[in-house]
């Protein structure tokens, strides 16, 4: 079954690459998309085997890769939690923007070629995540990194498109470079890349030293920090995060899957999956803290005053992930996961939403050229808002929250917990964080879709809704975005202790249950019992009466009919193109159904098992759950303030934030050209590695290597070989003279050397 | 007294009657038997492939021990019978093409064939002039075959004249041999030079003679000069024999010459054979490098590849003498393959041998120009052709031999040389194609174009057939010799093969004795 | 040493080639410095058996006589192997006998070459 998840996607990218002429664009489509979709089910179904079930994680080895010495490296699928979770995301996700894409892509001439990247993408992405040890994750690794490359660069017309990949690419290597003396450092340590090893034999080297040039460094620490840094580059973490919001040059799918969703996440798995390592080093586990939320906030602050689109939600993207990583800094690796969870949906909501709305208005994606378009494109008005309001983290405390509201709240809890220096610094850098991401949350719906329209009326009288094919996996995503949070808390961060807070908040929902999902529930998967399914379809529904949304009304009902259509064996293109919406559906009830189980997987313990380590006493989730209320109801507060101030802002007083630019003219330059980074970087690197590079590429390359190498022996060989030529002269009597005086010059050799 | 034992010379008594058989039906049937002719030699030379395989390979000389048979000889034999059968094979169509339909040419060529495979059997300096000079006469009239082209004509008179002065070096290298050795039997001159080694330097002198002449012979530099003009001149199926098979015969000579009569002198050949090898790799990698004309660059790529082989000598260990003979085989099917690609660029019932001639010779015929880039790949020793494992084989050997630098200028005179094989295969693929080739490509030079590509890319699959019996060829000729040095006279040298049939080398040593009553 | 002993029995044919250069040399000198030298053109002129000489020496004949010429010789070498072989037949037996035989067949094939092929045909 993993191997179908993993490789299904490599099949159909093989299939769209070779043969995308053969089968042409449709044919790719299909094939991509039914491919990943088909290996998404799989991996909701191993997420419940693996993850709530109580399935033994384990590893399918494929084949031998590398066997050298001691040296030997497998190639082989690995099975727990931690990857069966990646799996559901990258895959659902994936889905989702191969639906979209089709929609999005429509009027672009190389649609097989996208489709095929995306497939690729999201092969290398599960190897990445499925790997059993460092090399086959670094093959993952890099893998994305190609995938992401060409993606970002895919309008390859475009000079600032290949810019963007090339810097993507290159800022990448610093952090990979990173990764890979970390993968080594990570040998010569325990003499295995293979993770069961590794983690097995950690404590024995706890106390561990290198000594490099004289200095004595803790082995752990050192390779820790190592591997930090490829996550820093991928996960674009202040330094190295520069190309993050230059490669929203590539199409706005591609942006929502690797630079929102999963691909930028990969440092956090990585730090999680490294956890045994990272616990054991102290020190590095501060560092990450302090990067984390350092990026959390400063990308915040750049955030507020971007007007690109795509580019405010980028920043975003970054702050969030500077919100995993401080929590993974605080050993609350699940918060972490947890949070990486929710942020794939609403992000990928964010951004496909976003695309939509890039779509209605002819490519433009300046938000100072929208504006009063809410009426025209409803239900991507509403989608945005749903994101918006998940990324703010609203929510009712005990009752019901959008996805962002238990993940984020999570995570700042858990950092307040933490109750040392730096815990504290990435708690108010959080609150901080919060506030300013409610702010430029609001900022951009309001700009976008109220006020005066401020674009031509050209682009105006052109702005429709997007077709069904992007509408609708927008609707999943919406309801990962909704429910995320609320369903998965238990499982990914529960505590045994507040066990009863938590039924709390399921039984409640649980008391007004019907069912009118019988659709549906016909076409699920038939190892779950009926009842346990009518429970889901009604958790669903209170949900939805609960947090009161006409949307929501109308996505399930859109989801309904389609299900008709489809249980109907009506194949119609309609429905066909629709199916993804089905299966994620079905995924979303799978988990409802088998989370209000109240023994099923209910505390972290039993979810994550043991594929998170934690040192004793490190515990930080745990103790999150008995912060004081304060902590608890701050973040809340924050985002709720944020949220109101850009109303203020924007829609009460629209002059108000030019005059706030002036009277803050300095502060706001530093973070409109955020923090010149790039500047920096150029005056700093770029400029004179460009320097040296020229010196040595005219100086040493051309003049000298060149000269004396291959452009030096390939004449000196012609101009040999032509003297050669010129010897045969083609006389005899030549010929026979070099023969003489070869054999006499033989002779006098043996004749000198006898006396 | 007298030996009469000739079955292990059965080979070639049968070659010689049936030249001689074919002779008198060609004089009487006149030139139209010519294919017939043809097809016959090509039957014989199967038939002697039987004959070798159904006569012993242990080690027995007879003939007064003027002839030997072992199994380096037969294994030799072998392989100069299949190169016989595909020169004569690339000929017969093009003899009707080129108007040069004459019976004498397939005769000639068994001639020859009979004069090489004595060469290998020789076990006597007399014999082995004989032999030689059999061969020689043949190769040389066969070089002016196409009589009224004034390049033919001149190529013979070129390889004759300068074939005379080899030989005359030979003749003067034996007499000097035999005058400081007092012999001209390869047993007795062993034997007198390990008791005398490195004093005698009359007989020294004498063998830089004999392997003067017998470097013309393998066109090792610097006795190589006729190589690149007969090549050119000669028609061209003669120039595929010359390059496939003589090669084999005259290297099988200098080994057996080096490893049994002066196997003493060691010290003072390898530095003689050193010489050449270094010389002819540098030559045939430089040389050809400038060459437009197809031939003259096989010609050059020949020269460079002997140098090769050489090496594979220099090494002095029994590894190197079966890397050369692997390295001549995959030399021999390659050379094979490439000339029947050669034959076929003809255009308008023309032939043409230019390299620019192949230009984009992918879109006009791309079986053809797929089957020449396997083999100029295989040439230039790219893995996993059969061609970078003959190198393989030699630089290993060398490198057993602890000989660093010969094989480290072995790879980069490699890499040169590769240069001027792949810019054949840039022409064939990336040039702008000239007219269409003819399209009727006789079935014979197809059989063998394709059995060479197919032995080119699938030795690597099976690479134990051929190796396994060069080194059993290789260890009948270095494992008792190298012994036998320090032994004294009477025993029998083969008394101390390898081990791995001692009972049957035993048994063949006591036949020897009874026949020598 | 054997091969010093070899070398001495070479001596005889070093002191003939000594006495042969010293009596060829004397020779010329002798007549150099002895004779009258008083050239005039009858005596530079070639000498053909009392003729004048008719035309160039180096005029072209036909190939036919190098043909002949080379039989001659490759017939004669035979009677000259005939010879001592009919005399030590005794000695060699049957051996040598039936080698003889076998060494006359190829010249037989080469005679009949030669024959079909016409090149003792005058015309």
């Amino acid at each position: 079954m993993e191997l179908l998840a993993v490789f299904l996607p490599l099949f159909a990218f093989i299939v769209a690459g070779l043969f995308g002429k053969q089968i042409g664009d449709i044919g790719c489509q299909i094939v991509t998309s039914a491919s990943v979709i088909i290996a998404a089910v799989f991996s909701v179904i191993l997420f419940f085997e693996v993850g709530l079930g109580d399935y033994e994680a384990y590893s399918t080895i494929l084949t031998r890769w590398i066997d050298s010495g001691t040296f030997q490296v497998n190639w082989a699928l690995r099975v727990d939690t931690l990857s069966v979770v990646m799996m559901c995301v990258i895959n659902i996700v994936s889905s989702c923007v191969h639906i979209y894409s089709i929609g999005y892509m429509s009027h672009d001439a190389a649609k097989g070629r996208f489709m095929a990247y995306l497939s690729l993408f999201t092969f290398a992405m599960l190897m990445l995540v499925t790997a059993d040890n460092l090399l086959q994750l670094f093959f993952g690794w890099e893998g994305v990194g190609l995938a992401s490359y060409l993606l970002i660069g895919f309008w390859n017309h475009k000079p600032s498109a290949n810019a963007a990949a090339q810097k993507a690419f290159v800022v990448n290597r610093v952090g990979d470079f990173g990764l890979a003396l970390g993968i080594m450092a990570v040998f010569v340590i325990f003499g295995s890349l293979d993770f069961d090893v590794i983690f097995s034999q950690v404590s024995d080297f706890a106390d561990y030293k290198f000594v490099f040039l004289g200095y004595e460094l803790h082995a752990l620490t050192v390779a820790s920090l190592l591997l930090f840094m490829g996550a820093v580059g991928k996960s674009a973490q202040l330094g190295l995060h520069t190309w993050l919001p230059d490669a929203m040059e590539g199409p706005t799918p591609v942006s929502a899957l690797i630079h929102a969703a999963t691909m930028v996440t990969a440092g956090v798995f990585l730090v999680a999956r490294m956890s045994p390592l990272f616990e054991f080093a102290p020190v590095a586990l501060i560092v990450v803290t302090v990067f984390g939320a350092t990026t959390a906030f400063v990308a915040a602050t750049i955030g507020l005053t971007q007007f690109d689109i795509k580019r405010v939600i980028a920043y975003s993207t970054m702050s969030q992930l500077g919100y995993m990583f401080f929590a993974l800094g605080v050993s609350a690796y699940g918060a972490a996961m947890f949070h990486l969870m929710t942020h794939a949906f609403f992000k990928a909501l964010l951004f496909l939403g976003a695309g939509s709305v890039i779509h209605a208005m002819s490519d433009e994606q300046d938000m100072r050229n929208m504006g009063g378009i809410a009426k025209k494109i409803p239900a991507t008005y509403t989608m945005m808002w749903i994101g918006s309001l998940a990324l703010a983290g609203v929510g009712i405390p005990g009752i019901f929250g959008f996805a962002g509201f238990y993940s984020k709240d999570m995570v700042l809890e858990a950092a307040w917990a933490d109750a040392s220096w730096f815990g504290h610094y990435a708690y108010w850098m959080g609150i901080a964080a919060a506030v300013m991401t409610a702010f430029y949350s609001g900022r951009l719906i309001f700009m976008t879709f109220h006020g005066k329209p401020r674009a031509s009326k050209q682009v105006m009288s052109h702005i429709h809704e997007s077709p069904a094919v992007m509408l609708a996996p927008l609707y999943v995503l919406a309801f990962g975005a909704i429910f995320a949070g609320f369903l998965f808390y238990n499982s990914f961060v529960g505590s045994a202790h507040h066990g009863e807070h938590d039924a709390h908040h399921i039984a409640k929902p649980l008391a007004s249950g019907d069912h009118h999902d019988t659709a549906m529930i016909e076409s699920t998967t038939k190892r779950n019992a009926k009842e346990e399914i009518k429970k889901a379809a009604g958790t669903i529904k209170a949900g939805i009466e609960t947090q009161v949304s006409n949307v929501e009304e109308k996505m399930i009902g859109h989801a309904e009919s389609i299900a008709e259509d489809h249980s109907n064996g009506d194949l119609n293109p309609r429905a066909k193109s629709d199916n993804d919406q089905i299966d994620a559906a079905h995924t979303d009830k799978h988990t409802n159904d088998h989370d209000d189980k109240a023994h099923f997987a209910a505390t972290k313990e039993d979810f994550w098992k043991n594929t998170i380590f934690i040192r004793a006493g490190n515990d930080t989730v745990d103790a999150a759950h008995g912060v004081d209320l304060w902590v608890k109801l701050l973040p809340l507060i924050a985002g709720l303030f944020g949220l109101g101030l850009s109303y203020i802002f924007y829609i009460v007083a629209p002059g108000l934030p030019e005059k706030c630019v002036k009277a803050f003219k300095y502060p706001h330059q530093l973070l409109f050209n955020k923090w010149y980074f790039d500047e920096l970087y150029d005056a700093l690197i770029v400029k004179n590695a460009l320097r040296l590079g020229r010196v040595f590429a005219v100086a040493g390359d051309k003049n000298i290597i060149d000269r004396l190498g291959p452009d030096g022996t390939a004449l000196a060989s012609l101009k040999t070989g032509t003297i050669f030529g010129k010897i045969q002269s083609g006389f005899i009597y030549h010929y026979a003279f070099i023969m003489i005086i070869s054999v006499i010059g033989l002779v006098t050799w043996f004749f000198m050397k006898a006396w | 007294m007298l030996d009469f034992n000739l079955i292990p010379i059965l080979p070639e008594i049968f070659l010689a009657f049936t030249a001689m058989g074919l002779l008198i039906v060609g004089v009487s049937g006149g030139n139209k038997s010519t294919d017939i002719i043809c097809w016959a030699a090509v039957l014989s030379c199967l038939m002697a492939i039987f004959l070798l395989f159904g006569i012993s390979w242990q080690r027995t000389t007879v003939l007064n021990d003027m002839f030997i048979i072992d199994q380096f000889g037969g294994f030799m034999k072998l392989i100069i019978l299949l190169g016989m059968i595909a020169s004569i094979a690339l000929s017969v169509k093009y003899l009707y093409q080129e108007q040069m339909i004459r019976f004498e040419y397939p005769v000639l060529m068994l001639m020859a064939c009979v004069g090489m495979m004595l060469m290998v059997s020789a076990h006597n300096l007399l014999g082995l002039y004989m032999a030689l000079e059999l061969q020689s006469l043949s190769l040389y009239v066969l070089a002016a075959f196409r009589r009224n082209s004034y390049k033919s004509a001149e190529a013979g008179t070129k390889y004759f004249v300068l074939g005379a002065l080899s030989s005359g070096l030979i003749l003067f290298g034996i007499s000097l041999v035999y005058g400081f050795t007092g012999s001209i039997n390869f047993s007795v001159i062993q034997t007198s030079l390990s008791n005398e080694g490195a004093a005698n330097i009359g007989a020294i002198i004498g063998m830089v003679f004999l392997l003067s002449g017998l470097a013309f012979k393998i066109s090792a530099v610097p006795f190589h000069m006729w190589t690149p003009d007969v090549y050119q001149g000669a028609p061209t199926s003669v120039t595929a024999f010359f390059a496939i098979v003589p090669k084999v015969a005259a290297f099988a000579l200098i080994i057996r010459l080096l490893y049994e009569p002066f196997a003493p002198l060691m010290e003072q050949w390898s530095q003689i054979i050193l010489f050449l090898s270094v010389a002819s790799m540098t030559v045939g990698a430089f040389a050809a490098l400038v060459q437009d004309n197809l031939k003259r660059l096989l010609a050059y790529s020949s020269i460079g590849n002997m140098g090769y082989a050489l090496i594979g000598i220099v090494a002095g260990n029994e590894a190197g003498v079966s890397a050369v003979i692997i390295y001549l085989f995959i030399y021999m099917f390659m050379t094979a393959g490439t000339f029947g690609v050669i034959l076929c660029l003809r255009r308008g019932g023309i032939a043409s041998e230019k390299i620019s001639d192949l230009g984009g010779l992918s879109l006009t015929n791309p079986a053809l120009a797929y089957a020449m880039a396997i083999l100029m790949f295989s040439m230039s020793g790219l893995p996993p052709l059969a061609g970078f494992f003959g190198k393989l084989f030699v630089f290993q050997a060398a490198i057993d031999g602890e000989l660093y630098a010969l094989a480290i200028y072995g790879v980069i005179t490699t890499v040169i040389a590769a240069y001027y094989y792949l810019r054949i295969i840039k022409v064939m693929f990336f040039d702008d194609p000239v007219d269409t080739l003819d399209k009727d490509i006789p079935f014979a030079r197809r059989a063998v174009i394709f059995v060479s590509v197919i032995f080119v890319l699938g030795f690597i699959i099976k690479p134990n057939l051929l190796v396994s019996s060069s080194q059993s060829a290789a260890s009948a000729i270095t494992a008792p010799q190298g012994l036998a040095v320090k032994k004294t006279i009477k025993e029998p040298p083969q008394a101390a093969a390898a081990g791995d049939r001692p009972s049957s080398t035993e048994a063949a040593a006591t036949v020897t004795g009874a026949q020598d009553k | 040493m054997a091969s010093q002993e070899l070398l001495i029995n070479y001596l005889p044919i070093l002191v003939f080639m000594a006495i042969a250069c010293v009596v060829s040399v004397a020779m010329i000198l002798g007549s150099l410095l002895l004779g009258k030298q008083n050239p005039d053109s009858e005596k530079n002129s070639a000498y053909e058996c009392g003729f004048d000489a008719f035309q160039d020496a180096r005029n072209k004949f036909d190939v036919r006589f190098y043909l002949v010429c080379l039989l001659f010789i490759i017939f004669d070498l035979e009677i000259a192997f005939l010879f001592p072989w009919a005399i030590s037949l005794g000695e060699i037996g049957v051996f040598g006998f039936w080698s003889m035989i076998v060494f006359l067949t190829i010249l037989t094939v080469g005679f009949i070459y030669e024959w079909k092929k016409g090149a003792l045909d005058w015309e």
